[in-house]
Parts: C-alpha cells; sequence; structure tokens
C-alpha cells in the first residue's frame, strides 16, 4: 500500500475528520457529474451516500479498536452495502411503456457508498481509485458505449386490419425483411359492424419504421399501421 | 508477475479493480445489444462496487494483522473475510429485485438483467479477491458464451413447440370455440388457466393456455390470428418467458 496515506490511517481525531472530509469530496466529484446529466440523484445524494458510507466504516472501526469492545470491525460495512441495495431499488423508476429507468444511477449511488466505506476505513487506496474508475464509466464509456453497441432498434408496430390473412401477410414481410418478431398481441375491436382487428407487433431488427410502415398501408385488407 | 499480483499492494488493487470493470463491462455488452434497460455501464459500475468491497475486507485484515496488531491482541480475533462479500449479494439482490417488472398480461421482464447483475457482482467479487484463475475464465466464458446467444434466442423461441398465451373472451362458454381452433391447428392443449372477471367491471374472463403445437404446423403467428379471428375472443397474446 502506499505510504504516504500510513500517518492517516490510525483513529485520531484529525484522521476522522480527513476522512469524512475526503469522502465528502469523492462523493461530490461522482455527484457532480451526475448532476450536470440532471438525473435523479444529484451531488447531495452522492454526497450524503459517500459520507455516510465513511462514518459507517469509521464507527465499526471505532467499536472495535477505541472501545475494545469484541466486534467484526467489517459488520457494519457490510450492512451499510446491504441497505444501499435497497435504497437503489427505491431509485428505479418503471415508465408507463413498461421500461426501467435510473438503473444506472442506483449502481452509481451503491458503488459510491462502498467508495464512502473505503475512505472511513482508511482504505484511501482503494476510494479514490475506485472513484477514478467510477467517473471514467460514468463519462468516457458512456460515449464509447454508444459509439460502439449499435443496438438493433427494437419497436412496436401497431396494425390494424380486417382479416387474418393480412396480418398473416405483415408477419410474413417482417420475416423477409429479417425482423425478428418479438412479441404479438391481437385484440378484437370489432364493433357492431365492420370487422376490425388491431395487432401489437413487437419488432428487433434493422429496417427503418417508415419504411415498413409505408409497405404495409398499401397492402390489402390493412387499415391502418403505425409504430407507437 | 502473476504471484506479485496475488499479493495485496496498490498495483494489484489497481489491476483488480480494471478487471472487475471489464467483466463487468463484457458482461454487460450484450445485455446493451439488446437494448435492454441496464446498459454496460451498470454492470461495470456494480462491478467496481464489488470488487472494492472485496479489497477493502483484505485491507481489513491486513490493517489487523500489521498496525493494528495491538487492539487485536487485546479484544481478540472478531473478523470474518467473507462479510463484506456476502453483503455484496444480498445488496445486488435487491438492486436486482427493483428491475423486475410483471407486465399488464402476467409476463415476467427483467428476470435475464437481474441475474445477470447478479453474477456480475459474483466475477467482480472473484477478481477483487485476487481469485484470477476465476475471474478471468469466467470473463472469457462470458464473453463467448453471453453474446452471440442473443440474436438466436428469438429465432429459437419462435420455433418452440410449446407455446403459452393468454386469451380475453366473452363468456366461459367461448372456451369451446377456442379449442376447436386450436385443434384444428393440431395442438395439443396441456392446461387451461381460467380467470373469471364479472361483467360489470368491464373485464373480460381470460385464460392462459399452455399447449404444444404440431410438428409440421408450428407457426405461433398463425394460430394467434385464428384465434383472434373467433368473434368471442377479445384479445390474444403470446407470453414469452
Amino acid at each position: 500500500m502506499l505510504s504516504i496515506f500510513d500517518g492517516l490511517r490510525d483513529l485520531s481525531t484529525w484522521n476522522v475528520i480527513i476522512r469524512l472530509i475526503a469522502a465528502a469530496l469523492l462523493g461530490t466529484l461522482i455527484g457532480l457529474e451526475r448532476s450536470a446529466k440532471n438525473r435523479t440523484a444529484g451531488f447531495r445524494t452522492h454526497i450524503l451516500v459517500c459520507l455516510g458510507g465513511a462514518i459507517a466504516a469509521v464507527t465499526g472501526l471505532y467499536i472495535y479498536m477505541v472501545m475494545e469492545l469484541p466486534a467484526d470491525v467489517s459488520r457494519i460495512s457490510g450492512q451499510v452495502i446491504t441497505g444501499l441495495g435497497f435504497i437503489g431499488a427505491g431509485a428505479i423508476i418503471v415508465t408507463k411503456k413498461m421500461s426501467i429507468k435510473g438503473l444506472t444511477t442506483a449502481a452509481g449511488l451503491w458503488a459510491t457508498g462502498i467508495v464512502g466505506l473505503a475512505i472511513g476505513s482508511g482504505f484511501y487506496e482503494g476510494g479514490i481509485l475506485g472513484t477514478a474508475l467510477i467517473l471514467l464509466t460514468q463519462t468516457v464509456m458512456a460515449k464509447f458505449g454508444s459509439k460502439m453497441i449499435k443496438h438493433d432498434p427494437q419497436y412496436k408496430l401497431e396494425v390494424r386490419y380486417e382479416q387474418k390473412h393480412a396480418l398473416d401477410q405483415v408477419l410474413r414481410d417482417c420475416k423477409d425483411n429479417r425482423l425478428a418478431i418479438v412479441n404479438l398481441h391481437i385484440q378484437n375491436k370489432t364493433g357492431p359492424e365492420d370487422p376490425d382487428y388491431e395487432a401489437v407487433i413487437e419488432l428487433r431488427g434493422n429496417m427503418r419504421a417508415d419504411q415498413l410502415i409505408a409497405h404495409i398501408k398499401t397492402m390489402e385488407g390493412i387499415l391502418d399501421a403505425y409504430v407507437v | 508477475m502473476f504471484a506479485y499480483l496475488k499479493e495485496f499492494n496498490f498495483v494489484s488493487v489497481l489491476f483488480r479493480l480494471l478487471l472487475a470493470m471489464l467483466g463487468g463491462g463484457i458482461m454487460g455488452f450484450g445485455r446493451s445489444k439488446k437494448a435492454r434497460s441496464a446498459g454496460f455501464r451498470t454492470y461495470m459500475l456494480i462491478s467496481i462496487g464489488a470488487a472494492l468491497s472485496v479489497l477493502l475486507t483484505l485491507y481489513y485484515y491486513a490493517m489487523l494483522h500489521g498496525p493494528w496488531q495491538e487492539a487485536l491482541a487485546r479484544v481478540g480475533e472478531k473478523f470474518d473475510a467473507s462479510r463484506l462479500g456476502a453483503a455484496v449479494i444480498t445488496g445486488i439482490g435487491f438492486l436486482g429485485a427493483g428491475t423486475i417488472i410483471k407486465s399488464a398480461h402476467q409476463q415476467v421482464n427483467g428476470l435475464t438483467t437481474a441475474t445477470g447483475m447478479f453474477a456480475t457482482v459474483c466475477i467482480g467479487i472473484a477478481a477483487g479477491c485476487g481469485f484470477y484463475e476465476c475471474a478471468i475464465p469466467a470473463i472469457v466464458i462470458a464473453a463467448l458464451v453471453l453474446n452471440p446467444m442473443s440474436p438466436l434466442e428469438v429465432e429459437f423461441k419462435r420455433k418452440l413447440r410449446n407455446i403459452s398465451m393468454t386469451v380475453e373472451f366473452e363468456s366461459i362458454e367461448d372456451i369451446d370455440k377456442i379449442n376447436n381452433v386450436i385443434k384444428e391447428h393440431e395442438a395439443k392443449v396441456y392446461d387451461i388457466d381460467i380467470e373469471r372477471f364479472e361483467k360489470e367491471k368491464n373485464k373480460f374472463p381470460s385464460a392462459i393456455f399452455i399447449l404444444q403445437m404440431s410438428k409440421n404446423n408450428r407457426s405461433h403467428s398463425a394460430m394467434l390470428s385464428s384465434i383472434a379471428e373467433l368473434p368471442c375472443v377479445r384479445s390474444v397474446h403470446e407470453l414469452i418467458a
């Protein structure tokens, strides 16, 4: 381990204060990046999590080393890791479209808490390296990732049709265009008069939605088609 | 070199954190490609966190048997080296639970994300311990197995003979008509799970059918669209695990 931190590893009052300040500082660094992106958990949340982690860890050490009570120095830290999992789960939002928002924030919050634990325990190397890697992930990797990963676009196609064979034709067309049918949902909207069905087809593939729709609309028996 | 990285020092801490980050990135990569909620950043973050937790354990141990020896001698050894790693697994379980959604059609989404997160922190824990013999093969396996699988998976599921679907219909008697359509498609019914709803509440009765398609006629969509064509059927939805 680095010897420059050796003087900071015991539990003197100054060292405790230094750890708390360091934790707040690292929390601010991670949090500023998040709040610059205007996420649910801004820099104050991250400071609180990081500072809280440091307080918990340093207290765990105090019980054992200064009060000299029989205890496992890592037990309180361990509970912080579990507890932050709970908080993180609360930060995850399920949107109306049944997708998830806030998972990266939750994961970042959780990792920030562990940085706080490391700093509070006097494991400055781990805390600082951890912060650096978290920031690297949140900034560089975010850009690098979106460039490197080409999503196969996934979309929901809504088709209204009169006859069964019209839908069969649409599905055959999707397959011919190498679009994977992820899910299919058909609803019967027939009123007292003409037949009218509505199919929601979840697709994944490399075709542009507007081209597909333009093509489908020309087909016989199709009332309407659009992307949800 | 390998022996040096097995020790607890600044270089090995950095190496283990980077290895965990790489492992998380690879685990997340396949998921991001599928346009899933947890991008590979999420996986990297939790993997870093997991490795850092275990490194913290190693730090405690090194300190207790180094500068803090006096306290150890007076109070006794109460330290449990596996506690933080265990807490990581519990904590990620909660985080994963947050990603699981039960959709309106009694379908569960996000389970693979949650299990992927769980597997990722396990790699992070192995990497943080310096258990490279486990972490590195695991990352290689993840890179080989998880990523190319995904495009195949949808195709594979489409051709499965077993299918489950939810059907909403006008009244319970209509089940016979639906059964007839299923028979026309030469499919076998394994199980029907009926849910009654009162009409006043504006909900239709529905049933979950679990079937096996015949060998020659296994187009899921053809059967779904034939069932939808029955006048008594309000909606049809295939359940995909």
